[in-house]
């Protein structure tokens, strides 16, 4: 059943792109619309989780996978 | 109650009547001692027991107060899934390692003092190194002495400043250290906990071992070794701002690692070094919510990350690796497995709804709530690289993305069972918070599910999972293996080694030539001397002492037979004293 219901979504994948699209500026929609309250600039930046979310994800896998291919990453036997 | 019966003693007897049990007997006794062990923690009443004066000092085995019931529920519930999940393992001596070191974990929680959290500290690093050799590979077996090395150094660190402490203090009681009272013995014994705990630069040791453990094993060391190291960090060192530090460079150094990672096992080793970071970095911070969170957190966290060792565990068991360059496509074949791995995946990523979101964003809201904006900065950080990691990452390239050649069936159902039930609580706890939350050390006045809060995680999700479908081909698994702190002693030992073989060796044998040569002559000469003066004048003198000599002699030689029986049969006479001294507790 389960695997089923994954291939239906997998044969539609242009149908999901779309409903998440949605989904993605609802989030963005809703967070906008909140009131805001909070001693820090950060509490009052609308949209603030999403673009940190968005960069934060970027700058992880770019440092992360830069680095790893730089200096960190050895065949598996390194240590033999 | 009123008597006490210590929880550990289930286990340690357990662990020496199992071999007398076979067949379906045998599961129901497994399953029955963590059972036991639940019953008697529900039934403890707050207090201390079990105290004796023993060497110019107190040995307390059981203090019981909120902070260590906290802990020893999820001990308990942990032990009882991992029994369920570890049901088909035929070897009775793996069961008896993971017993003892459940037990003694448990022993070191309701230490009251620091000899006996000493004792059962160690009994906890030599019985879950079994777990690491029953996978009977060799790079398990090296892993495991490179494992049991790194703890007897933290063990050293611990015992040096625990003697300090006596000699600073006269006294061995386990208690709040202030920081502004802390000198090198306090901060010798924090970093012996900070290694269990493996705090950066401590933590090599874990990445490597706990990869290269049983698939059973896996699951228990990672729920019990870090936290019990959480629990006497809570315990002793709350409020030290090295903590709050060390603990945030730990969640983001982590998931760093868990992001480049190859190996599903290996990926979550180094992500448990990014959430115990969360409650390292709470303990540091050190404000009742904070310790709240870091308790909140401990708990949540060793069920669902027993969870996904457990669904990478079946992975590796019904494919034979866990190398997500290997794996793809298994969603056709291990559907359940699948979706008990996403539960896990779920909760570790602080999904509403999952244990993750009450228990983490405890710790950041209380950063934020004073001023740490750094601090939360860079935890939310790790928050984005855990669900990139650990929850999008290897969830693609091993159940989705290109399809491989394995075509595994799902595992046995009491691994699936043990899954299913962990799953359960894993939402429980995300939809019912209050019943994790009145178990905590202080009153709780937080409430996880306020809009902002839900909207603030849900755009970080949302996002970071966008990110990642945009960048899914920079991420595809390499088979490689990434440097790490161990480089140090694992190198370290071999210019050590090539020293000893080029410069030591040689150095020695030059030295062996040149005493042959010259040496043993005019040592020959002398000899010649000084026995004429022997023979005549000293043998008179030595003569009676001799014979009393070689009588003592005699008597060490009985007492020491060089025979490994015997010796074992000393092990277990202390084993049964520190039995008996438990009993007599109760």
């Amino acid at each position: 059943m389960i695997v089923k219901w994954i291939d239906a979504l997998r044969n539609n994948l242009k149908t999901l792109v779309r409903v998440l699209i949605v989904y993605l500026v609802a989030v963005v929609v809703f967070d906008a619309a909140l009131p805001r309250h909070g001693h820090y600039l950060i509490d009052k930046i609308p949209v603030y989780w999403t673009l940190f979310g968005a960069v934060g994800c970027f700058i992880l896998i770019k440092v992360a996978k830069g680095i790893a291919h730089l200096f960190l990453a050895k065949d598996e036997d390194f240590y033999g | 109650m009123d008597r006490w019966l210590h929880p550990a003693l289930f286990y340690f007897i357990g662990a020496l009547l199992l071999p007398f049990f076979r067949g379906k007997a045998r599961k129901a006794f497994l399953l029955l001692v963590p059972v036991l062990s639940i019953i008697d923690v529900a039934l403890m009443v707050e207090g201390v027991y079990g105290s004796y004066h023993f060497l110019n000092a107190d040995l307390v085995f059981g203090r019981v107060d909120k902070l260590s019931l906290v802990f020893a529920w999820v001990f308990t519930i942990m032990a009882f899934l991992g029994a369920l999940y570890g049901l088909h393992v035929e070897e009775d001596g793996h069961h008896m390692a993971g017993s003892f070191y459940i037990g003694s974990s448990l022993g070191a929680i309701f230490a009251g003092d620091y000899l006996t959290l000493f004792i059962f500290w160690e009994v906890m690093a030599f019985s879950s190194v079994f777990l690491v050799w029953y996978r009977r590979e060799q790079r398990s077996i090296d892993a495991g002495f490179r494992y049991l090395l790194m703890h007897v150094f933290g063990g050293l660190l611990f015992f040096t400043g625990m003697m300090l402490y006596f000699f600073k203090t006269g006294n061995m009681v386990f208690d709040q250290i202030l920081p502004a009272n802390a000198g090198l013995a306090e901060y010798l014994i924090l970093a012996g906990f900070a290694l269990n705990a493996a705090v950066i630069p401590l933590h090599a040791w874990l990445p490597d071992a706990y990869p290269e453990a049983t698939v059973e094993g896996a699951v228990l060391m990672c729920a019990f070794t870090t936290k019990t190291a959480v629990y006497v960090l809570a315990r002793g060192f709350s409020g030290f701002e090295v903590l709050a530090i060390l603990g945030t460079a730990m969640t983001v150094y982590g998931v760093f690692y868990a992001v480049i990672e190859n190996d599903m096992r290996r990926v979550l080793a180094y992500h448990i070094i990014s959430q115990v970071g969360y409650m390292v970095a709470g303990v540091g911070i050190g404000t009742e919510m904070a310790v709240n969170g870091a308790c909140a957190h401990a708990f949540a966290h060793i069920l669902y990350k027993a969870l996904l060792f457990m669904g990478a565990g079946a992975v590796l068991y019904m494919t034979g690796t866990a190398k997500l360059s290997k794996l793809g496509g298994l969603y056709k074949y291990m559907p359940l497995t699948m979706i008990f791995y996403i539960v896990g995946a779920v909760s570790i990523s602080g999904f509403p709804l999952f244990s993750g979101f009450v228990s983490k964003s405890m710790i950041v809201a209380s950063a934020h709530e004073e001023g740490r904006l750094w601090l939360m900065t860079f935890m939310n950080l790790a928050g984005v690289g855990t669900f990139l990691s650990v929850g999008l990452k290897v969830t693609y390239f091993a159940f989705f993305g290109k399809e491989s050649k394995i075509q595994p069936k799902e595992p046995p159902g009491n691994m699936l069972w043990a899954m299913g039930l962990t799953s359960a609580l894993c939402f429980i706890i995300g939809v019912y918070p209050k019943a994790l939350y009145v178990l905590l050390p202080f009153p709780v006045e937080y409430h996880p599910y306020t809009l902002s809060h839900v909207s603030e995680y849900a755009q970080i999700l949302s996002f970071t999972g966008l990110v990642f479908f945009l960048l899914v081909g920079k991420l595809a698994p390499e088979d490689k293996m990434n440097l790490d702190m161990d480089y140090a002693y694992r190198k370290g030992t071999r210019i050590f080694m090539w020293f000893d073989e080029k410069v030591i060796s040689v150095v020695d044998a030059f030295w062996g030539e040149l005493y042959r040569r010259v040496g043993l002559a005019l040592l020959f000469k002398n000899a010649r001397i000084s026995n004429g003066f022997d023979r005549k004048v000293i043998d008179g003198v030595v003569d009676g002492s001799a014979v009393a000599v070689r009588g003592v002699g005699s008597l060490v030689r009985k007492l020491q037979t060089g025979r490994i029986q015997a010796y074992i049969g000393l092990s277990l006479l202390m084993f049964f004293l520190i039995l008996w001294l438990l009993i007599k507790g109760m």
